[in-house]
Protein backbone atom coordinates (compact mmCIF):
# COMPACT_ATOMS: atom_id res chain seq x y z
CA UNK A 1 0.00 0.00 0.00
CA UNK A 2 1.46 3.75 -0.86
CA UNK A 3 2.10 6.57 1.73
CA UNK A 4 -0.82 9.11 0.95
CA UNK A 5 1.85 11.80 1.32
CA UNK A 6 3.28 10.27 -1.53
CA UNK A 7 0.17 9.72 -3.15
CA UNK A 8 -0.21 13.86 -2.88
CA UNK A 9 3.47 14.50 -4.12
CA UNK A 10 2.15 12.32 -7.10
CA UNK A 11 -0.80 14.50 -7.42
CA UNK A 12 0.91 17.85 -7.28
CA UNK A 13 3.32 16.18 -9.64
CA UNK A 14 0.71 15.52 -12.13
CA UNK A 15 -0.96 18.76 -11.66
CA UNK A 16 3.05 20.47 -12.74
CA UNK A 17 2.65 18.10 -16.08
CA UNK A 18 -0.11 19.66 -16.43
CA UNK A 19 0.90 23.29 -16.15
CA UNK A 20 4.29 22.23 -18.04
CA UNK A 21 1.53 21.40 -21.61
CA UNK A 22 -0.96 24.36 -20.75
CA UNK A 23 2.29 25.90 -21.23
CA UNK A 24 3.57 24.48 -24.21
CA UNK A 25 0.16 25.09 -25.80
CA UNK A 26 0.66 29.06 -24.91
CA UNK A 27 4.19 28.58 -26.21
CA UNK A 28 2.95 26.49 -29.33
CA UNK A 29 0.21 29.38 -30.02
CA UNK A 30 2.28 32.22 -29.82
CA UNK A 31 5.47 30.81 -31.85
CA UNK A 32 5.20 27.77 -34.07
CA UNK A 33 1.32 28.20 -34.36
CA UNK A 34 1.31 31.74 -35.67
CA UNK A 35 3.58 30.56 -38.62
CA UNK A 36 1.85 27.64 -39.25
CA UNK A 37 -1.12 30.04 -39.29
CA UNK A 38 0.90 32.28 -42.29
CA UNK A 39 -0.91 32.28 -45.37
CA UNK A 40 1.45 30.24 -47.93
CA UNK A 41 2.55 31.62 -50.99
CA UNK A 42 3.33 29.99 -54.77
CA UNK A 43 2.01 27.61 -56.98
CA UNK A 44 1.45 24.82 -54.30
CA UNK A 45 -0.11 27.44 -52.16
CA UNK A 46 -3.54 25.28 -51.57
CA UNK A 47 -2.02 22.49 -50.61
CA UNK A 48 0.06 24.11 -48.60
CA UNK A 49 -2.45 26.31 -46.84
CA UNK A 50 -4.55 22.87 -45.87
CA UNK A 51 -1.76 21.04 -45.00
CA UNK A 52 -0.45 23.43 -42.62
CA UNK A 53 -3.95 23.69 -41.31
CA UNK A 54 -3.86 20.26 -39.44
CA UNK A 55 -0.79 21.12 -37.09
CA UNK A 56 -3.47 23.43 -35.39
CA UNK A 57 -6.11 20.50 -35.49
CA UNK A 58 -3.56 18.36 -34.28
CA UNK A 59 -2.42 20.95 -31.22
CA UNK A 60 -6.13 21.12 -29.82
CA UNK A 61 -6.07 17.60 -29.94
CA UNK A 62 -3.82 16.70 -28.33
CA UNK A 63 -4.36 19.70 -25.92
CA UNK A 64 -7.62 18.08 -25.15
CA UNK A 65 -6.44 14.60 -25.23
CA UNK A 66 -3.90 15.91 -22.31
CA UNK A 67 -6.83 17.75 -20.17
CA UNK A 68 -8.84 14.62 -20.37
CA UNK A 69 -6.08 12.27 -19.43
CA UNK A 70 -4.98 14.40 -16.71
CA UNK A 71 -8.67 14.30 -15.39
CA UNK A 72 -8.98 10.94 -15.92
CA UNK A 73 -5.46 10.40 -13.74
CA UNK A 74 -6.66 12.68 -10.91
CA UNK A 75 -10.20 10.33 -10.49
CA UNK A 76 -7.71 7.32 -10.52
CA UNK A 77 -5.65 9.12 -7.80
CA UNK A 78 -8.68 9.47 -5.37
CA UNK A 79 -9.81 6.36 -6.27
CA UNK A 80 -6.83 4.63 -5.28
CA UNK A 81 -6.69 6.95 -2.17
CA UNK A 82 -9.69 5.86 -0.83
CA UNK A 83 -8.92 2.23 -1.35
CA UNK A 84 -6.21 2.41 0.42
CA UNK A 85 -8.33 4.52 3.27
CA UNK A 86 -10.94 1.51 3.56
CA UNK A 87 -7.97 -1.59 3.48
CA UNK A 88 -5.01 -0.13 5.26
CA UNK A 89 -5.72 -2.06 8.18
CA UNK A 90 -7.79 -5.37 6.83
CA UNK A 91 -4.65 -5.82 4.60
CA UNK A 92 -1.79 -6.30 7.13
CA UNK A 93 -1.19 -10.11 7.98
CA UNK A 94 -1.20 -12.94 5.72
CA UNK A 95 -3.04 -12.49 2.26
CA UNK A 96 -5.59 -15.37 1.82
CA UNK A 97 -8.24 -16.61 -0.67
CA UNK A 98 -10.64 -14.68 1.35
CA UNK A 99 -8.24 -11.38 2.23
CA UNK A 100 -8.17 -10.99 -2.28
CA UNK A 101 -11.72 -11.80 -2.35
CA UNK A 102 -12.85 -8.94 -0.02
CA UNK A 103 -9.79 -6.72 -1.67
CA UNK A 104 -11.25 -6.81 -5.05
CA UNK A 105 -14.92 -6.02 -4.05
CA UNK A 106 -13.84 -2.96 -2.11
CA UNK A 107 -11.42 -2.31 -5.12
CA UNK A 108 -14.40 -2.47 -7.48
CA UNK A 109 -16.75 -0.83 -5.69
CA UNK A 110 -14.44 2.57 -4.59
CA UNK A 111 -13.70 2.40 -8.22
CA UNK A 112 -16.74 2.32 -9.64
CA UNK A 113 -18.48 4.75 -7.42
CA UNK A 114 -15.79 7.27 -7.63
CA UNK A 115 -15.78 7.00 -10.96
CA UNK A 116 -19.48 7.57 -11.20
CA UNK A 117 -18.97 10.92 -9.14
CA UNK A 118 -16.71 11.98 -11.85
CA UNK A 119 -18.45 10.69 -15.08
CA UNK A 120 -21.60 12.97 -13.37
CA UNK A 121 -20.01 16.13 -13.24
CA UNK A 122 -20.63 18.40 -15.96
CA UNK A 123 -17.13 18.86 -16.25
CA UNK A 124 -16.41 15.54 -17.72
CA UNK A 125 -19.25 15.90 -20.46
CA UNK A 126 -18.02 19.00 -21.49
CA UNK A 127 -14.60 17.77 -21.53
CA UNK A 128 -15.53 14.85 -23.50
CA UNK A 129 -17.55 16.94 -25.98
CA UNK A 130 -14.46 18.77 -26.69
CA UNK A 131 -12.09 15.85 -26.91
CA UNK A 132 -14.84 14.32 -29.14
CA UNK A 133 -15.35 17.90 -30.72
CA UNK A 134 -11.54 17.94 -31.89
CA UNK A 135 -11.42 14.21 -32.84
CA UNK A 136 -13.82 14.77 -35.48
CA UNK A 137 -11.56 17.46 -36.60
CA UNK A 138 -8.74 15.64 -36.71
CA UNK A 139 -9.53 12.86 -38.29
CA UNK A 140 -11.75 14.77 -41.06
CA UNK A 141 -8.61 16.51 -41.86
CA UNK A 142 -6.57 13.66 -42.43
CA UNK A 143 -9.24 11.89 -44.70
CA UNK A 144 -9.30 15.16 -46.30
CA UNK A 145 -5.62 14.99 -46.71
CA UNK A 146 -5.68 11.11 -47.89
CA UNK A 147 -8.46 12.22 -50.27
CA UNK A 148 -6.50 15.19 -51.91
CA UNK A 149 -3.07 13.68 -51.91
CA UNK A 150 -3.30 9.99 -52.36
CA UNK A 151 -6.52 9.08 -53.53
CA UNK A 152 -7.15 11.55 -56.35
CA UNK A 153 -3.32 11.47 -57.66
CA UNK A 154 -4.11 7.68 -57.91
CA UNK A 155 -7.32 8.13 -59.47
CA UNK A 156 -9.27 6.21 -56.95
CA UNK A 157 -12.79 7.07 -55.62
CA UNK A 158 -13.02 8.95 -52.38
CA UNK A 159 -15.71 8.91 -49.58
CA UNK A 160 -16.67 12.31 -50.97
CA UNK A 161 -17.38 10.72 -54.24
CA UNK A 162 -19.01 7.94 -52.80
CA UNK A 163 -21.21 10.26 -50.42
CA UNK A 164 -22.17 12.45 -53.33
CA UNK A 165 -23.53 8.67 -54.68
CA UNK A 166 -25.14 7.60 -52.06
CA UNK A 167 -27.04 11.22 -51.87
CA UNK A 168 -28.53 11.13 -55.07
CA UNK A 169 -29.43 7.01 -54.63
CA UNK A 170 -30.97 8.00 -51.49
CA UNK A 171 -33.31 11.15 -53.66
CA UNK A 172 -33.73 8.58 -56.21
CA UNK A 173 -35.15 6.02 -54.49
CA UNK A 174 -37.41 8.40 -52.32
CA UNK A 175 -38.73 9.82 -55.90
CA UNK A 176 -39.49 5.86 -56.81
CA UNK A 177 -40.86 5.31 -53.26
CA UNK A 178 -43.46 8.41 -53.95
CA UNK A 179 -44.44 8.15 -57.22
CA UNK A 180 -45.15 4.08 -56.62
CA UNK A 181 -47.28 5.07 -54.07
CA UNK A 182 -49.55 7.67 -55.86
CA UNK A 183 -50.19 5.43 -58.65
CA UNK A 184 -51.03 2.53 -56.38
CA UNK A 185 -53.41 5.02 -55.04
CA UNK A 186 -54.69 6.54 -58.47
CA UNK A 187 -54.80 2.76 -58.97
CA UNK A 188 -57.12 1.97 -55.83
CA UNK A 189 -59.08 4.98 -56.84
CA UNK A 190 -60.16 3.67 -60.11
CA UNK B 1 -10.16 -23.48 4.81
CA UNK B 2 -8.40 -21.29 2.77
CA UNK B 3 -6.73 -23.80 0.60
CA UNK B 4 -10.17 -25.68 0.14
CA UNK B 5 -11.63 -21.84 -0.82
CA UNK B 6 -8.76 -21.66 -3.53
CA UNK B 7 -9.73 -25.20 -5.12
CA UNK B 8 -13.39 -24.49 -5.55
CA UNK B 9 -12.42 -21.25 -7.07
CA UNK B 10 -9.97 -23.25 -9.53
CA UNK B 11 -13.20 -26.02 -9.88
CA UNK B 12 -15.46 -22.97 -11.07
CA UNK B 13 -12.75 -21.94 -13.36
CA UNK B 14 -12.12 -25.52 -14.47
CA UNK B 15 -15.85 -26.35 -15.63
CA UNK B 16 -16.64 -22.74 -16.52
CA UNK B 17 -13.71 -22.91 -19.27
CA UNK B 18 -14.79 -26.94 -20.15
CA UNK B 19 -17.96 -25.50 -21.27
CA UNK B 20 -15.66 -22.81 -23.23
CA UNK B 21 -14.18 -25.25 -25.02
CA UNK B 22 -16.87 -26.69 -26.25
CA UNK B 23 -18.85 -24.14 -27.44
CA UNK B 24 -22.80 -24.50 -26.61
CA UNK B 25 -25.78 -22.91 -28.82
CA UNK B 26 -26.36 -19.91 -27.52
CA UNK B 27 -28.69 -18.62 -30.79
CA UNK B 28 -31.03 -16.20 -30.27
CA UNK B 29 -34.54 -15.45 -31.14
CA UNK B 30 -35.72 -19.45 -31.72
CA UNK B 31 -39.91 -18.04 -31.56
CA UNK B 32 -41.21 -19.59 -35.06
CA UNK B 33 -40.99 -16.93 -37.26
CA UNK B 34 -42.28 -15.49 -41.00
CA UNK B 35 -40.95 -11.87 -43.02
CA UNK B 36 -44.06 -11.23 -44.46
CA UNK B 37 -42.77 -7.36 -46.18
CA UNK B 38 -39.07 -6.13 -46.29
CA UNK B 39 -38.62 -2.58 -47.55
CA UNK B 40 -35.02 -1.59 -48.11
CA UNK B 41 -33.23 -3.10 -44.74
CA UNK B 42 -36.12 -3.42 -43.10
CA UNK B 43 -38.07 -6.50 -42.21
CA UNK B 44 -41.25 -7.22 -40.73
CA UNK B 45 -41.70 -10.32 -39.22
CA UNK B 46 -44.58 -12.29 -37.93
CA UNK B 47 -44.76 -14.64 -35.27
CA UNK B 48 -46.57 -17.66 -35.36
CA UNK B 49 -49.33 -17.74 -33.16
CA UNK B 50 -49.42 -19.84 -30.84
CA UNK B 51 -53.05 -19.92 -30.30
CA UNK B 52 -55.94 -20.97 -32.33
CA UNK B 53 -57.84 -17.95 -32.43
CA UNK B 54 -55.65 -14.74 -31.53
CA UNK B 55 -56.90 -11.68 -30.10
CA UNK B 56 -58.52 -9.62 -33.31
CA UNK B 57 -56.07 -6.31 -33.27
CA UNK B 58 -52.65 -7.64 -33.87
CA UNK B 59 -49.47 -5.78 -32.26
CA UNK B 60 -46.28 -4.15 -33.72
CA UNK B 61 -43.02 -3.74 -31.80
CA UNK B 62 -41.25 -1.06 -32.70
CA UNK B 63 -37.56 -1.67 -31.48
CA UNK B 64 -34.63 0.86 -31.04
CA UNK B 65 -32.27 1.57 -33.68
CA UNK B 66 -29.81 0.99 -31.18
CA UNK B 67 -28.75 -2.49 -30.70
CA UNK B 68 -31.22 -5.31 -31.68
CA UNK B 69 -34.78 -6.54 -31.53
CA UNK B 70 -33.97 -9.99 -30.47
CA UNK B 71 -33.41 -8.93 -26.78
CA UNK B 72 -37.56 -9.41 -26.52
CA UNK B 73 -36.74 -13.29 -27.73
CA UNK B 74 -33.23 -13.51 -26.46
CA UNK B 75 -34.23 -17.48 -25.30
CA UNK B 76 -37.79 -19.38 -24.72
CA UNK B 77 -38.04 -18.68 -21.17
CA UNK B 78 -36.73 -14.84 -21.48
CA UNK B 79 -39.02 -14.08 -23.88
CA UNK B 80 -41.33 -11.12 -24.34
CA UNK B 81 -42.61 -12.11 -27.61
CA UNK B 82 -43.11 -15.87 -26.69
CA UNK B 83 -44.78 -14.59 -23.57
CA UNK B 84 -47.18 -12.28 -25.80
CA UNK B 85 -47.79 -15.42 -28.21
CA UNK B 86 -48.92 -17.60 -25.44
CA UNK B 87 -51.29 -15.06 -23.92
CA UNK B 88 -53.15 -15.52 -27.23
CA UNK B 89 -51.79 -11.80 -29.47
CA UNK B 90 -50.73 -12.02 -33.00
CA UNK B 91 -47.05 -10.57 -32.79
CA UNK B 92 -45.33 -8.29 -35.37
CA UNK B 93 -41.71 -6.78 -35.21
CA UNK B 94 -39.38 -4.55 -36.98
CA UNK B 95 -36.30 -5.54 -37.90
CA UNK B 96 -34.31 -2.46 -38.74
CA UNK B 97 -31.14 -4.47 -40.22
CA UNK B 98 -27.82 -3.21 -40.05
CA UNK B 99 -27.34 0.38 -41.98
CA UNK B 100 -24.96 0.67 -44.36
CA UNK B 101 -23.21 3.97 -46.08
CA UNK B 102 -26.07 3.67 -48.65
CA UNK B 103 -28.45 4.98 -45.63
CA UNK B 104 -26.52 7.65 -44.43
CA UNK B 105 -29.33 10.00 -45.77
CA UNK B 106 -32.30 8.49 -44.42
CA UNK B 107 -34.13 10.65 -42.06
CA UNK B 108 -36.19 10.33 -38.79
CA UNK B 109 -38.89 10.83 -41.36
CA UNK B 110 -38.11 7.78 -43.25
CA UNK B 111 -38.03 5.69 -40.31
CA UNK B 112 -41.41 7.24 -39.20
CA UNK B 113 -43.83 8.13 -41.73
CA UNK B 114 -41.75 6.04 -44.18
CA UNK B 115 -40.97 2.73 -42.47
CA UNK B 116 -43.09 2.28 -39.51
CA UNK B 117 -45.85 3.75 -41.70
CA UNK B 118 -45.65 0.89 -44.56
CA UNK B 119 -45.12 -1.70 -41.40
CA UNK B 120 -48.35 -0.55 -40.13
CA UNK B 121 -49.92 -0.56 -43.57
CA UNK B 122 -48.75 -4.11 -44.23
CA UNK B 123 -50.29 -5.47 -40.88
CA UNK B 124 -53.72 -3.48 -41.61
CA UNK B 125 -54.20 -5.34 -44.93
CA UNK B 126 -53.20 -8.60 -43.38
CA UNK B 127 -55.29 -8.19 -40.30
CA UNK B 128 -58.40 -6.32 -42.02
CA UNK B 129 -58.81 -3.55 -39.18
CA UNK B 130 -58.19 0.18 -39.80
CA UNK B 131 -56.14 0.09 -35.84
CA UNK B 132 -53.49 -1.76 -34.68
CA UNK B 133 -51.83 -1.74 -31.63
CA UNK B 134 -48.32 -0.50 -31.25
CA UNK B 135 -45.95 -1.16 -28.89
CA UNK B 136 -42.87 0.59 -28.85
CA UNK B 137 -39.60 0.01 -26.89
CA UNK B 138 -36.77 2.38 -25.85
CA UNK B 139 -36.00 4.40 -28.80
CA UNK B 140 -38.73 2.39 -30.75
CA UNK B 141 -41.17 3.55 -28.16
CA UNK B 142 -40.16 7.22 -29.13
CA UNK B 143 -40.63 6.67 -32.86
CA UNK B 144 -44.30 4.66 -31.66
CA UNK B 145 -45.14 8.12 -29.83
CA UNK B 146 -44.00 10.38 -32.97
CA UNK B 147 -46.42 7.96 -35.23
CA UNK B 148 -49.15 7.53 -33.16
CA UNK B 149 -49.25 11.48 -33.05
CA UNK B 150 -48.81 11.95 -36.89
CA UNK B 151 -51.15 9.10 -37.62
CA UNK B 152 -53.93 8.51 -34.99
CA UNK B 153 -56.33 7.06 -37.31
CA UNK B 154 -54.10 4.36 -37.43
CA UNK B 155 -53.15 2.83 -34.03
CA UNK B 156 -55.20 1.84 -31.74
CA UNK B 157 -53.64 1.16 -28.69
CA UNK B 158 -50.83 2.15 -27.67
CA UNK B 159 -48.00 0.84 -24.97
CA UNK B 160 -44.75 3.02 -24.83
CA UNK B 161 -41.67 0.35 -22.73
CA UNK B 162 -39.35 2.41 -21.30
CA UNK B 163 -38.96 5.11 -23.95
CA UNK B 164 -38.26 8.53 -23.42
CA UNK B 165 -40.22 11.71 -24.47
CA UNK B 166 -38.70 14.42 -22.21
CA UNK B 167 -34.71 14.56 -22.70
CA UNK B 168 -34.59 17.36 -20.56
CA UNK B 169 -32.80 15.48 -17.47
CA UNK B 170 -29.59 15.23 -16.11
CA UNK B 171 -30.47 12.12 -14.09
CA UNK B 172 -29.31 9.81 -16.64
CA UNK B 173 -25.55 10.03 -17.69
CA UNK B 174 -26.41 9.75 -21.76
CA UNK B 175 -28.97 13.13 -21.52
CA UNK B 176 -26.06 14.24 -19.46
CA UNK B 177 -23.27 13.75 -22.05
CA UNK B 178 -25.29 14.25 -25.01
CA UNK B 179 -26.06 18.12 -24.59
CA UNK B 180 -21.93 18.56 -25.01
CA UNK B 181 -21.96 16.28 -27.88
CA UNK B 182 -21.06 18.35 -31.03
CA UNK B 183 -23.16 16.17 -33.39
CA UNK B 184 -22.64 18.03 -36.54
CA UNK B 185 -19.47 16.91 -36.76
CA UNK B 186 -20.04 13.27 -35.75
CA UNK B 187 -22.16 12.98 -38.54
CA UNK B 188 -20.12 14.86 -41.14
CA UNK B 189 -17.12 12.89 -40.47
CA UNK B 190 -18.76 9.53 -39.96
CA UNK B 191 -21.76 9.68 -42.31
CA UNK B 192 -23.27 6.26 -40.66
CA UNK B 193 -22.14 6.20 -36.93
CA UNK B 194 -20.96 3.19 -35.83
CA UNK B 195 -22.09 1.48 -33.28
CA UNK B 196 -19.01 0.69 -31.93
CA UNK B 197 -19.02 4.61 -30.95
CA UNK B 198 -22.36 4.26 -29.19
CA UNK B 199 -21.21 1.23 -27.23
CA UNK B 200 -18.59 3.08 -25.45
CA UNK B 201 -20.72 5.39 -24.64
CA UNK B 202 -22.82 2.83 -22.96
CA UNK B 203 -20.03 1.20 -21.01
CA UNK B 204 -18.49 4.19 -20.03
CA UNK B 205 -21.92 4.51 -17.56
CA UNK B 206 -20.56 1.93 -15.29
CA UNK B 207 -16.44 1.34 -16.93
CA UNK B 208 -15.72 -1.35 -14.10
CA UNK B 209 -18.89 -3.06 -13.33
CA UNK B 210 -18.87 -3.56 -17.17
CA UNK B 211 -15.64 -4.14 -18.61
CA UNK B 212 -14.44 -5.45 -15.32
CA UNK B 213 -16.76 -7.30 -12.77
CA UNK B 214 -19.13 -8.40 -15.03
CA UNK B 215 -16.50 -11.12 -16.57
CA UNK B 216 -14.68 -11.81 -12.95
CA UNK B 217 -18.25 -12.49 -11.47
CA UNK B 218 -19.23 -15.08 -14.28
CA UNK B 219 -17.29 -18.43 -13.09
CA UNK B 220 -18.43 -17.41 -9.51
CA UNK B 221 -21.70 -18.52 -10.69
CA UNK B 222 -20.50 -22.19 -11.74
CA UNK B 223 -21.56 -25.25 -8.88
CA UNK B 224 -18.89 -28.16 -8.74
CA UNK B 225 -20.99 -31.00 -8.07
CA UNK B 226 -19.46 -34.26 -9.20
CA UNK B 227 -21.25 -36.40 -10.99
CA UNK B 228 -24.03 -34.10 -10.51
CA UNK B 229 -26.42 -34.01 -14.21
CA UNK B 230 -28.55 -31.78 -12.95
CA UNK B 231 -25.32 -29.72 -11.91
CA UNK B 232 -23.68 -29.56 -15.39
CA UNK B 233 -27.26 -28.86 -17.12
CA UNK B 234 -27.83 -25.25 -15.16
CA UNK B 235 -24.12 -24.39 -15.81
CA UNK B 236 -24.00 -24.41 -19.49
CA UNK B 237 -27.12 -22.51 -19.18
CA UNK B 238 -25.42 -19.68 -16.92
CA UNK B 239 -22.61 -19.50 -19.80
CA UNK B 240 -25.28 -19.42 -22.24
CA UNK B 241 -27.56 -16.91 -20.89
CA UNK B 242 -23.69 -14.94 -20.17
CA UNK B 243 -22.87 -15.39 -23.89
CA UNK B 244 -26.56 -14.38 -25.05
CA UNK B 245 -26.32 -11.57 -23.44
CA UNK B 246 -23.19 -10.95 -24.52
CA UNK B 247 -23.50 -10.95 -28.49
CA UNK B 248 -26.98 -9.16 -27.80
CA UNK B 249 -24.98 -5.78 -26.02
CA UNK B 250 -22.24 -6.27 -28.56
CA UNK B 251 -24.51 -6.71 -32.08
CA UNK B 252 -24.87 -3.38 -32.45
CA UNK B 253 -25.81 -1.34 -35.72
CA UNK B 254 -24.54 1.37 -37.36
CA UNK B 255 -26.92 4.72 -37.31
CA UNK B 256 -28.22 6.11 -40.16
CA UNK B 257 -26.13 9.72 -40.21
CA UNK B 258 -29.18 12.11 -40.96
CA UNK B 259 -31.59 10.07 -38.40
CA UNK B 260 -28.98 10.51 -36.13
CA UNK B 261 -28.73 14.10 -36.16
CA UNK B 262 -32.26 14.66 -36.17
CA UNK B 263 -33.23 12.59 -32.99
CA UNK B 264 -29.91 14.21 -31.38
CA UNK B 265 -30.36 17.57 -31.64
CA UNK B 266 -34.14 17.69 -31.78
CA UNK B 267 -34.58 15.52 -28.69
CA UNK B 268 -31.45 15.01 -26.55
CA UNK B 269 -30.78 19.08 -27.02
CA UNK B 270 -33.57 21.03 -27.49
CA UNK B 271 -36.17 18.70 -25.97
CA UNK B 272 -38.53 19.75 -29.17
CA UNK B 273 -40.99 16.69 -28.50
CA UNK B 274 -42.37 17.05 -24.98
CA UNK B 275 -42.56 20.67 -26.11
CA UNK B 276 -45.19 19.72 -29.32
CA UNK B 277 -42.47 21.73 -31.58
CA UNK B 278 -40.46 18.48 -32.98
CA UNK B 279 -41.18 18.96 -37.04
CA UNK B 280 -40.61 15.79 -39.69
CA UNK B 281 -40.86 16.47 -43.13
CA UNK B 282 -42.64 19.91 -42.18
CA UNK B 283 -44.92 18.32 -40.16
CA UNK B 284 -44.93 19.65 -36.56
CA UNK B 285 -45.56 16.45 -33.71
CA UNK B 286 -48.58 17.18 -31.47
CA UNK B 287 -48.64 14.89 -28.70
CA UNK B 288 -52.15 15.93 -27.97
CA UNK B 289 -53.30 13.89 -31.11
CA UNK B 290 -52.37 10.93 -29.02
CA UNK B 291 -56.15 10.05 -27.73
CA UNK B 292 -56.09 6.43 -28.14
CA UNK B 293 -55.56 4.07 -24.97
CA UNK B 294 -52.21 4.53 -23.50
CA UNK B 295 -49.64 2.81 -21.51
CA UNK B 296 -47.07 4.14 -20.21
CA UNK B 297 -44.08 1.10 -18.97
CA UNK B 298 -40.94 2.56 -17.17
CA UNK B 299 -38.09 0.63 -14.60
CA UNK B 300 -37.86 2.35 -11.55
CA UNK B 301 -33.60 1.70 -11.81
CA UNK B 302 -33.45 2.44 -15.66
CA UNK B 303 -29.86 4.15 -15.59
CA UNK B 304 -30.29 4.85 -19.47
CA UNK B 305 -34.12 6.30 -19.60
CA UNK B 306 -34.90 7.63 -16.54
CA UNK B 307 -38.17 7.41 -15.36
CA UNK B 308 -37.90 11.48 -15.81
CA UNK B 309 -37.82 11.27 -19.45
CA UNK B 310 -40.81 8.46 -19.70
CA UNK B 311 -43.44 9.95 -16.89
CA UNK B 312 -44.40 13.10 -18.77
CA UNK B 313 -45.54 11.35 -21.54
CA UNK B 314 -48.73 9.99 -19.47
CA UNK B 315 -49.50 13.80 -18.82
CA UNK B 316 -48.75 15.16 -22.27
CA UNK B 317 -51.36 13.18 -24.60
CA UNK B 318 -55.06 13.79 -24.66
CA UNK B 319 -56.44 10.13 -24.34
CA UNK B 320 -58.69 9.96 -21.26
CA UNK B 321 -57.38 6.17 -20.49
CA UNK B 322 -54.00 6.10 -19.61
CA UNK B 323 -52.07 4.15 -17.70
CA UNK B 324 -48.86 4.35 -15.87
CA UNK B 325 -46.96 1.41 -14.54
CA UNK B 326 -43.34 1.53 -12.98
CA UNK B 327 -41.17 -1.66 -12.44
CA UNK B 328 -38.91 -2.21 -9.80
CA UNK B 329 -36.22 -3.42 -12.46
CA UNK B 330 -33.50 -2.34 -14.43
CA UNK B 331 -33.96 -1.11 -18.45
CA UNK B 332 -32.31 -4.39 -19.79
CA UNK B 333 -34.32 -6.46 -16.74
CA UNK B 334 -37.28 -5.33 -18.07
CA UNK B 335 -36.97 -7.75 -20.95
CA UNK B 336 -34.76 -10.32 -19.48
CA UNK B 337 -35.59 -10.37 -16.00
CA UNK B 338 -37.08 -12.69 -14.07
CA UNK B 339 -39.90 -9.71 -13.28
CA UNK B 340 -40.61 -9.44 -17.06
CA UNK B 341 -41.66 -13.14 -17.46
CA UNK B 342 -43.70 -12.95 -14.11
CA UNK B 343 -44.93 -9.41 -14.02
CA UNK B 344 -44.01 -7.18 -16.46
CA UNK B 345 -45.35 -9.21 -19.48
CA UNK B 346 -49.03 -10.39 -17.69
CA UNK B 347 -49.19 -6.65 -16.83
CA UNK B 348 -49.01 -5.75 -20.34
CA UNK B 349 -51.20 -8.41 -21.53
CA UNK B 350 -53.88 -7.92 -18.91
CA UNK B 351 -54.28 -4.25 -19.98
CA UNK B 352 -54.29 -5.27 -24.22
CA UNK B 353 -56.86 -7.96 -23.30
CA UNK B 354 -59.70 -5.95 -23.14
CA UNK B 355 -58.67 -3.55 -25.86
CA UNK B 356 -57.91 -5.73 -28.32
CA UNK B 357 -61.49 -6.30 -29.42
CA UNK B 358 -63.06 -5.30 -32.82
CA UNK B 359 -65.67 -2.68 -32.28
CA UNK B 360 -67.72 -0.87 -34.75
CA UNK B 361 -65.07 1.94 -35.14
CA UNK B 362 -62.01 -0.40 -36.00
CA UNK B 363 -63.69 -2.20 -38.99
CA UNK B 364 -61.41 -1.80 -41.87
CA UNK B 365 -63.39 0.65 -44.75
CA UNK B 366 -60.37 0.04 -47.57
CA UNK B 367 -61.45 -3.21 -47.43
CA UNK B 368 -65.35 -2.39 -48.85
CA UNK B 369 -63.40 0.33 -51.11
CA UNK B 370 -62.01 -2.68 -52.21
CA UNK B 371 -64.33 -4.78 -53.09
CA UNK B 372 -66.84 -1.92 -54.82
CA UNK B 373 -63.31 -1.38 -56.91
CA UNK B 374 -63.65 -5.03 -57.73
CA UNK B 375 -67.40 -4.74 -58.07
CA UNK B 376 -66.92 -1.59 -60.40
CA UNK B 377 -63.58 -3.69 -62.47
CA UNK B 378 -66.09 -6.58 -63.13
CA UNK B 379 -68.92 -4.21 -64.06
CA UNK B 380 -66.36 -2.69 -66.23
CA UNK B 381 -65.19 -5.12 -67.73
CA UNK B 382 -68.69 -6.68 -68.58
CA UNK B 383 -69.48 -3.13 -70.38
CA UNK B 384 -66.87 -3.43 -72.33
CA UNK B 385 -67.49 -6.95 -73.63
CA UNK B 386 -71.28 -5.71 -74.22
CA UNK B 387 -69.38 -2.99 -76.50
CA UNK B 388 -67.42 -5.29 -78.65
Amino acid sequence: MRDPDRLGMEKSSFESTQEFFDMWLKVYNATTGRLVEMPALGPTREKSDKMMKGFSTFANLFAAGMDTSSNLQSVFMEAMRKVHEKTATDMEGEISPEKCKDFYKIWIETYSETFKDFLKSGHFASDMGKLNSYLMDFQKYNREMLEENYLKSMNLPTKTEIDEINKELYSLKKTVKELTSQIKELKEKK
Amino acid sequence: MNGLNLIDDQEKFRHGMEIFLNPPDFSVGKTPSEIIFQEDKMKLIHYIPTVEKPHPVPILIVYALVNRYYILDLQPDKSMIKKLLDEGFDVYVIDWGYPSGVDRYLTLDDYVNGYINNAVDKIRERSRLDKITLLGVCQGGTFSVMYAALHPEKVKNLVALVAPVDFDTDKGLLHLWAKSLDVDKIVDYYGIVPGDFLNAGFLLTDPFRLMIDKYVGLFDRIECEPNDTACSIRNEETIKNFLRMEKWIFDSPDQAGETFRQFMKDCYQKNLLIKNEMKLNGKKINLKNINMPLLNVMAEFDHLVPNDASKPLTEAVSSSDKETLVFPTGHIGIFVGSKSQKEVCPRIAEWLKPRSHVDGTNEKKPDLAKKKTHEQKRKNRKSKVNIK
